[in-house]
């Protein structure tokens, strides 16, 4: 894609923040859309992500997702109940969600378009 | 909100075991933050699925991630003091690691250079190196150690110690056992402390049989224990205590670093002077293992051993370490 003055994504470091997660960018990723229609504890995370993603994240790896989605400000814990503490999107968490999901769909338009173009599927 | 599947009361008791031993794969630190709710989440998949070595793997995992982000050396993109503290703090250790080994092998070859002068240029520049990246090191040491200590003077003045009682003690008792051990058992190796600095040798004889003892338990006596059993007691006794004298030390300075409230300034300064001091722990490791490769075949007081080899190795792994550490405190650094 080449750069047009004016046309750039409007905030470039929040779509480059989810990236800075390496392997857990992916994780990350399902966890933010998991949490973008409410706040959840672990084990309701982990079974709404297995609902709408077909992925079932194992427990350290949530927990390590979880971790530096709250260093990194884009999540907060809220009060805990019965030992289990529910997670809230911020707004930092959203906005880094929305710039990575609209590079991803650039891609997959991309994709989708030169499939049609080149396999008519 | 999804409910978690609910065990039977001996099932769940069961459960809540399993996952207290899972959960010892995680840092103190890190128990205390997410102890309890990932708890709960374990259960609630123990109650789903019972057993699944995938999961335990992935706990391990995360537990050994957990550890190491603690330590400085993964994790969240560098960028906070806690994070230049634990990245110097686990710089020490591994310097500490490096020099105990160094040390060891420099001292005797500084001995042994006293009886017998290298027989090629390769090992006389090797241990000139060497030489030179001690010193270098300890005055390193020096302007680290009087920031510290100011920082530590003044959190005493203002009575805000407390926390640092317990690490300043350690490296006080650490370094005074090491110090005044290795003062009492210089002088057991027969040729050491007896020349003035101008005559055969690198340094003075006191100080390469002072570092001589202070490392006397990396030994490869240990693989001949017949060999062994023929020292002093005394010296046994010290060879078994010196490494924990050391420990100790190594512990409460990285314990002091870590709960130290030290300025940005000093934080910078810091991070530079660990940055400078892996330079030159890789000017040391490059002398070491020009000895080793010059002097492998030679015979006489300087010749490489299958100890020195070993030490190499964990020498790399020690610097490979304290070069990541002091790259990401470094980059969290203030200002």
């Amino acid at each position: 894609m080449v750069p047009v003055k004016g046309s750039e994504p409007a905030e470039p470091r929040q779509a480059e923040a989810l990236a800075t997660f390496g392997r857990y960018a992916g994780p990350a990723t399902l966890i933010l859309s998991s949490l973008a229609d409410g706040a959840k504890h672990g084990y309701a995370l982990t079974k709404d992500v297995e609902a709408f993603s077909g992925v079932r994240l194992a427990p350290g790896t949530l927990y390590e997702a979880l971790s530096r989605l709250e260093s990194q400000g884009f999540i907060e814990a809220l009060e805990s109940q019965d030992r289990r503490r529910p997670y809230r999107l911020t707004a930092a968490g959203a906005t880094a969600l929305r710039a990575h999901l609209d590079d991803q769909r650039r891609v997959a338009d991309v994709g989708l378009r030169r499939l049609a173009r080149s396999w008519g599927t | 909100m999804i409910s978690e599947p609910a065990a039977p009361g001996g099932e769940a008791d069961s459960a809540a075991r399993r996952a207290a031993r899972l959960l010892r794969w995680y840092p103190a630190a890190w128990r205390a933050r997410y102890g309890d709710e990932f708890t709960e989440l374990l259960i609630a998949e123990f109650a789903e699925r019972p057993w699944s070595w995938r999961r335990a793997a992935d706990v391990a995992r995360g537990g050994a991630l957990a550890r190491l982000t603690r330590a400085g050396l993964c994790g969240s993109p560098p960028g906070s003091a806690e994070q230049v503290r634990a990245g110097l703090a686990t710089a020490a250790c591994s310097a500490g690691a490096f020099l105990a080994i160094g040390i060891a092998m420099w001292a005797q070859l500084t001995i042994g250079w006293e009886w017998e002068p290298p027989r090629n240029a390769a090992t006389t520049v090797g241990m000139t190196s060497m030489t030179a990246a001690v010193l270098l090191l300890a005055v390193l040491a020096l302007l680290a150690v009087v920031p510290v200590g100011w920082s530590a003077a003044r959190a005493v003045r203002d009575r805000r110690a407390r926390h640092l009682l317990a690490p300043a003690l350690l490296a006080v008792a650490g370094a005074a056992v090491l110090a005044a051990g290795s003062h009492h058992f210089e002088n057991g190796w027969p040729g050491t402390g007896a020349h003035a600095w101008a005559q055969q040798g690198l340094v003075p004889g006191g100080v390469a049989a002072f570092c001589w003892a202070a490392t006397l338990s990396i030994s490869s006596y240990w693989a001949h224990p017949a060999a062994l059993a023929a020292f002093p007691a005394a010296e046994i006794a010290w060879m078994t205590v010196s490494p924990a004298a050391l420990i100790a030390g190594v512990a409460g300075v990285a314990g002091l670093v870590r709960r130290l409230d030290l300025s940005p300034r000093v934080l910078r300064f810091q991070a530079r002077l660990a940055g400078s001091a892996a330079a030159v722990m890789a000017v040391f490791l490059a002398g070491a293992f020009c000895w080793v490769a010059a002097a492998g075949s030679g015979r006489g007081l300087v010749h490489p051993g299958a100890i020195d080899t070993v030490g190499l190795v964990v020498m790399t792994a020690a610097l490979t370490v304290a070069r990541r550490a002091v790259r990401r405190a470094a980059r969290s650094a203030p200002g």
